[in-house]
């Protein structure tokens, strides 16, 4: 029962796909279904709609969420209303979607289920804390497509990630850009005297130079870069933007002469939207990036399954994956571990 | 004002932006009477219970025509009922009849057939033996989730159906059991509402340093101390001290002259404040205060000209005074608060139309109140004015006076606020000759 044992160390684990029909539901039903719930309270939500029969996109045929007795879960008030198990109502949040308010219950007769839950950063920061009144012990959100951004350490302190031939039909390909993303999620935490005071700013661009002086650019967003009459690296040791990295900055660094003494920083590895091209151009002049916060990837499970119908060899698959990544790979579905 | 009150639940804040302004010196005591009463009581564990209130008057109402409740709504109504009948325990230890709450623990006993008083709620298996029979077999087909062989998957969906009919027969049984209560649910919903609008009402006056105000009908308004909230925050916020003042008035009209920057609108725009505060029961901006009641407060204020509409502020204004004047005739029972009219045309003519409007409004019940930089001669007019500049100092005092005469101050102040030099040098040799 592969990484069961390590989901456990944390309070929180986000499961997030890198593209739709990854087989991320698979994995969270996995999980689910083997958590000892006798001794540890669980409460499931998802950003986008989960455990429909259907793809929405694609119509291919998907499996649904089983929630087991004692679990407690939020999903919007229609999708309450179908749901296909015995459950307790025990809150309406003030939380609302599309689909009506969002509740929490907790099943009594184990089932099957359509969770759809908050889907901003900070509602779900609202939930996470909100369902502790109920005394849970681990929180699971189920991240919708491309969507990193509840896998964010602010929100969950562990991650499972799920790949496979819907991100690419191309061996090399996916394993390739899923060692890319495992690769910014492994990012190193900054260990600076400054740190906790980065962790309090809200927004823009700030750099701190070699006497730990903070410095505002005064710049909104890395967006506004194009606004920069002089070099910000000049005299710094940091750059932090609170905002998204993109390669405009990460070039900009690139490009000066400084970008050897320069790290720079980001909030987490969500804030993260460089290519890969740029990223190895950076660090080949000697750039490096680090991160305030960081999240513990636990497994990376795949679905060697496309939706066009497309079937790469798990096994070598798993092999090439864990070789470039240095983690555990999971097929979940061919190897049905036991429970 | 409306954004400074602290109102904690939704359905309070509805309630209290539906409200309408009270004009009777009847309702206005009583409903100052419950304020006192809360005003009093340390009301922090209600505020904390009154958090979780929900607006479910779409509930109640369905509840009422006879619809059957789904799970969402039932748990509505229990947790309504658990609330209000929490907040009535603690109404009770403080001894606090403001507000009145039914006794709802019959709608907690019918939807708590286990007794445990948490807020929660399913079709519990207690409510029927085949229910709990027929969940504790898909529990024990269903197992963690596994696939299931086709058989078993039948048997679980004729299961599952069973379970939803018998839901659905025990939420008919339990709609039918708490319609009768469905009007004292509605009465507690709204009482609740109330109260959390009295302690909304209660912490703003603390915060803010509001008063009780006393009401009359067709008599003397009086403020002493009166301030201006907004103003006075910020000023407060730049370090500044507020300057109160003291005005009343009854049905002789009353004119506020002084000079510029003497906070006469802001007077103007305090009493307007202060006459809705006070009937829509709020805590009043000024030490203490006698407010004579009206129907309707006017307050002609700024200057509404439209390029588009094809008027100059001065045809703006005056139509919107001819429609105070209008409604005035008409018997309305209006506080009529204008400032400097007719200030846009030429000082002679200006002098004479308010004169004209003084005289045509003459002494009204709800109290006329102008603010002017001409010189009226108006007789049976109460006059004010702004104590002004002393030492370069604004003094704000308004101070009653018998001669209409405006004070000359406009220059000084000009130069005060650092107007070009040499302009102002031009303007004093003017006036010299």
């Amino acid at each position: 029962m592969p990484f069961i044992n390590e989901i456990l160390k944390y309070d929180s684990l986000s499961i997030v796909g890198l593209e739709k029909n990854v087989g991320k539901t698979e994995c969270l039903n996995y999980i689910l279904s083997r958590l000892p719930l006798q001794h540890k309270r669980v409460a499931v939500t998802s950003i986008g709609i989960d455990g429909e029969n259907k793809d929405q996109v694609t119509s291919t045929k998907k499996p649904e969420i089983f929630l087991r007795e004692g679990m407690y879960f939020s999903t919007a008030e229609m999708h309450y209303k179908e749901r296909r198990l015995v459950s307790e109502l025990v809150e309406i949040t003030n939380e609302r979607s599309s689909l009506g308010r969002i509740l929490t219950a907790k099943v009594a007769v184990g089932g099957k289920a359509l969770i759809s839950g908050p889907s901003s950063g900070v509602s779900l920061r609202r939930w996470v804390a909100g369902v502790q009144k109920f005394g849970i012990d681990l929180t699971i959100i189920d991240g919708a497509i491309s969507r990193l951004s509840s896998a964010s350490p602010a929100i969950s302190k562990a991650m499972v990630l799920s790949t496979g031939a819907a991100f690419s039909s191309n061996i090399n390909t996916l394993v390739q850009k899923t060692r890319f993303v495992v690769e910014m999620i492994g990012l190193p935490k900054l260990d600076d005297v400054v740190r906790d005071t980065l962790c309090d700013i809200e927004s823009g661009v700030w750099g701190v130079d070699f006497e730990d002086n903070i410095i505002d650019f005064k710049l909104t967003s890395a967006l506004a870069l194009s606004s920069l009459k002089s070099d910000i690296t000049a005299g710094m040791r940091l750059i932090f933007t609170v905002g998204a990295l993109t390669d405009k900055l990460l070039n900009l660094v690139a490009d000066s002469k400084n970008v050897k003494n320069v790290t720079l920083v980001v909030k987490d590895f969500t804030k993260i939207f460089v290519t890969e091209q740029c990223y190895r151009v950076f660090c080949a002049r000697g750039g490096k990036i680090k991160v305030l916060q960081k999240s513990k990837l636990i497994a990376v499970c795949v679905n060697p399954t496309a939706p066009n119908g497309y079937v790469l060899d798990s096994d070598i698959l798993c092999e090439k994956l864990q070789d470039a990544l240095g983690l555990p790979v999971y097929d979940i579905v061919k190897n049905n571990y036991d429970i | 004002m409306y954004d400074t009150l602290d109102i904690i639940s939704p359905c309070g804040r509805k309630m209290l932006l539906e409200g309408e302004m009270m004009t009777t010196k009847r309702e206005i005591d009583f409903h100052y009477r419950r304020l006192n009463e809360i005003y009093d009581k340390d009301c922090t564990k209600i505020a904390h219970k009154l958090m979780c209130l929900k607006d479910i008057h779409t509930t109640l109402s369905r509840l009422e025509n006879g619809t059957v409740l789904d799970d969402i709504e039932l748990f509505e109504v229990k947790y309504l009922a658990i609330v209000s009948s929490e907040v009535l325990v603690l109404l009770q230890e403080q001894n606090i009849v403001a507000v009145g709450l039914p006794h709802l623990e019959k709608v907690v006993e019918i939807l708590d057939p286990d007794g445990v008083n948490i807020p929660s709620f399913y079709v519990y298996d207690s409510y029927s033996d085949e229910l709990r029979e027929v969940r504790k077999q898909i529990k024990a087909i269903q197992g963690n989730g596994e696939e299931l062989p086709d058989d078993k998957r039948q048997q679980l969906a004729v299961l599952l159906q069973r379970n939803a009919d018998l839901e659905l027969e025990i939420r008919e049984m339990l709609s039918g059991r708490l319609r009768e209560f469905a009007g004292d649910l509605s009465v507690a919903l709204r009482n609740l509402s109330f109260l959390d609008i009295l302690i909304a009402k209660a912490g703003q006056m603390k915060k803010l340093g509001l008063c009780f105000p006393v009401v009359v009908e067709d008599g003397e308004t009086f403020y002493n101390g009166m301030f201006n909230p907004a103003v006075k925050d910020a000023l407060v916020a730049k370090g500044k001290e507020y300057m109160p003042v003291d005005i009343e008035f009854e049905r002789e009209p009353v004119t506020i002259i002084g000079a510029n920057m003497g906070g006469k609108t802001v007077v103007l725009k305090s009493l307007a404040l202060n006459q809705l505060l006070t009937q829509f029961g709020f805590g009043v901006a000024a030490h203490d205060c006698c407010v004579n009641l009206v129907d309707e407060v006017a307050l002609c204020i700024g200057d509404d000209q439209s390029i588009e509409k094809g008027i100059s502020s001065f045809a703006a204004e005056m139509m919107a005074i001819n429609k105070v004047v209008l409604k005035i005739r008409e018997g309305r029972n209006m506080l009529a608060l204008v400032d400097e009219p007719a200030r846009t045309t030429n000082p002679v003519e200006g002098t004479a139309l308010v004169e004209g409007l003084l005289d045509v409004l003459g002494e009204i019940k709800g109290g006329f109140v102008l603010t002017t930089h001409y010189n009226i001669l108006n007789g049976n007019v109460k006059r004010y004015r702004v104590k002004g500049l002393r030492d370069n100092i604004m003094d704000y005092t308004l101070e009653v006076t018998h001669c209409g005469d405006v004070p000359h101050e406009a220059v000084a102040i000009a130069e005060s606020l650092g107007i070009d030099l040499q302009w102002i040098e031009c303007t004093k040799r003017n006036l010299n000759n």
